[in-house]
């Protein structure tokens, strides 16, 4: 019997365990990333020289013509146009039916139903959508329009917005609710200032991955915003957008567009990532806690 | 009023509806017959304990606070059977026993916030000031910026000391920074945490120690202006230096503020209350003068109690 405090490690079958266990971890994480960095760095290497300034200052111009192959001008702004205002109409319906599964949910027969129904449309592909958006949006219009293609992004990203809202407001522990009730401080007023602010830096990275998912959507705006050569934001024709035009001259016959559609891939990946990084930081900086 | 107390004494031996002593007119809850009866109909505790729950001096005093023949269950089990208690306007009241006695809902039960959980059933009522907490018509909001709560494990909201002090004028329409930034010194100078923090005020709140946080929680509830301080446990996870600064603020708040405080520190309790009420199993036991049920408690069941010996 040794006298020594504490008795020297024996367990080496658990030591060998948990070393393999951890060994796996990295090596799985390794391989993630370096999938990651390959796709990156395979996208800079192609995309790279046609990312030009006149990627960003000419739309179009067709094969022939002087200037060609132009820029992704039109495409780029229509789609941020696009994404710009289903966030308008998404963001708040998805939030606001989140906070009710989360906050109001809990006494009232609608939330499973609700919840259900928000799960379920989650999973339906986007091309469903998009064909419920021409059978509603264009059809009774009569033409192809930009109304259409932002509010068929806004339904998609209705549920995701509203799950993760759901899932992130629940995290919020009930001590803080219970602390602005006994303040005096209504229901209501409790969300909007002690349970929505705790989980801003969430909720925010719940938004943009909603965001980020239609930004990159092209099936469901093939059947309602069409796509456009042109550079307009007239919301009642059709509606340029870069993926489309990305899909456009990915699948043409030119090689100069094809060099443009990675270049439109490159930036497209480029402004969810800085965009992303931004809206983080200020969260950040904000409160706090993010 | 300690003489009046003196001959007043009930004795154990005394059975509970012959209590003896002459009671304040209009002030007394055993006045009212269907008490009566629920009080006769009282299942035993403890075999042979008959509660004293009523204590003439208690009776004496003025009442900002009654709870009449209150009685909650969460879902099918009952947890509060029948309280009746007087709170003295002004005073420090102690509700001690043992673990899971209903402490804290009875607490809870004061400014409605047992109307969050889920299946909760309630019967008999509570007054502040004469009128029915329970009432249908009462607006819950004011009610809760009158009775303001203290909870047992401190729960600052994320935000910086500041927002967390001046929470309750802000949710109230207070637009005025001067009254905020007064408002925010004298809560947490109230709170003895002000030196601590006075350079600090817009940092978070999450950076504070856990006995600091819990100070923090105490001057926020100050900052409200209640006129009942409800705290449970406030001390639970304090050093016995926050814990003294602690005791003397709630004795400096005797008078102007009424306040009602569980704890599990008998001494605490003897130290800082004017009256203690002894529950068990969702009862009260004996309630009366701090040092009647700590000096000479009329039920054996208290005396185990407050002397360690049970519990
Ligand atoms: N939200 C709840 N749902 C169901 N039962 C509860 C709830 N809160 C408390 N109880 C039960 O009610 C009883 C009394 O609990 P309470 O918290 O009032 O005790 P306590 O006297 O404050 O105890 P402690 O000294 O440990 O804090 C316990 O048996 C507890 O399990
Ligand atoms: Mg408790």
């Amino acid at each position: 019997m040794s006298l020594t405090a504490i008795s020297k490690r024996k367990n080496t079958k658990a030591r060998i365990i948990s070393g393999f266990m951890y060994s796996l971890c990295v090596i799985f994480t390794g391989f993630i990333l370096s999938l990651l960095l390959w796709v990156v760095g395979y996208l800079i290497k192609i995309g790279w020289q046609s990312v030009t300034v006149a990627f960003f200052t000419q739309v179009q111009i067709p094969y022939g013509a002087e200037g060609y192959p132009g820029g992704m001008l039109n495409g780029l702004l229509g789609t941020l146009v696009l994404v710009g205002m289903a966030a308008v109409v998404g963001i708040p319906i998805g939030m606001l039916a989140g906070i009710f599964l989360s906050e109001y949910g809990a006494n009232s027969k609608l939330s499973s139903p609700v919840r259900f129904v928000a799960d379920v449309l989650a999973g339906v592909p986007s091309i469903v959508v998009g064909i419920l958006g021409y059978e509603l949006l264009v059809v009774p219009i009569g033409n192809y329009n930009g109304w259409a293609g932002a509010l068929t992004l806004a339904f998609i990203m209705v549920p995701i917005v509203a799950r993760t809202t759901e899932e992130m407001l629940r995290l919020v522990p009930h001590s803080y609710r219970e602390a602005s009730i006994a303040l005096g401080a209504t229901k209501a007023r409790t969300i909007l200032r002690v349970v929505v602010p705790s989980a801003a830096g969430s909720l925010i990275t719940g938004v943009m991955l909603a965001l980020a998912r239609v930004a990159g959507e092209t099936a469901p705006l093939l059947f309602t915003a069409l796509g456009s050569r042109l550079l307009t934001v007239n919301p009642n024709q059709p509606f340029p957008s870069l993926t489309k035009q990305i899909y456009d001259y990915a699948t043409g016959p030119y090689e100069a567009q094809k060099r443009m559609a990675w270049a439109g891939i490159l930036v497209l990946i480029s402004l969810i990532f800085v965009f992303n990084l931004s809206v983080r930081l200020i969260a950040r900086s904000k409160h706090g806690t993010a | 009023m300690m003489q009046r107390a003196q001959t007043t004494l009930t004795h154990p031996s005394d059975p509970p509806a012959a209590r003896p002593g002459p009671k304040p007119a209009g002030a007394s809850v055993n006045s009212n017959p269907a008490e009566n009866r629920a009080a006769a109909s009282l299942p035993v505790v403890l075999p042979g304990v008959a509660p004293t729950d009523v204590h003439p001096e208690v009776d004496a005093e003025t009442h900002i606070l009654t709870v009449d023949n209150f009685k909650l269950a969460y879902g099918k089990r009952q947890t509060l059977h029948g309280i009746n208690m007087k709170i003295a306007g002004g005073k420090v009241t102690a509700l001690i026993g043992p673990s899971g006695c209903g402490k804290s809902t009875l607490l809870r039960s004061m400014n409605r916030l047992n109307d969050l959980v889920d299946g909760v059933k309630i019967e008999g009522d509570m007054r502040f000031k004469g009128q029915s907490i329970y009432d249908r018509n009462v607006d819950v909001i004011d009610l809760r910026k009158k009775l303001g709560m203290v909870f047992q494990k401190s729960n600052p909201f994320p935000m910086s000391i500041f927002e967390n002090v001046v929470y309750a004028l802000r949710i109230a329409g207070e637009r005025s920074n001067a009254r905020l930034d007064e408002v925010c010194a004298k809560s947490l100078k109230s709170a003895a945490l002000w030196e601590e923090v006075k350079d600090r005020l817009h940092s978070s709140a999450f950076g504070l120690s856990g006995g600091q946080q819990q100070r923090l929680c105490i001057a926020r509830a100050i900052a409200a202006e209640p006129e009942v301080l409800l705290m449970d446990e406030p001390c639970s996870a304090l050093d016995p230096i926050a814990t003294q600064k602690v005791e003397e603020l709630i004795y400096e708040l005797r008078g102007k503020y009424t306040v009602v405080i569980v704890t599990h520190n008998m001494h605490q309790a003897a130290r800082c209350s004017d009256y203690t009420a002894f529950m068990y199993m969702g009862r009260i036991i004996e309630y009366g003068p701090t040092e009647a049920i700590f000096v000479r408690p009329h039920l054996k069941e208290t005396e185990a109690y407050v002397t360690g010996r049970f519990g």
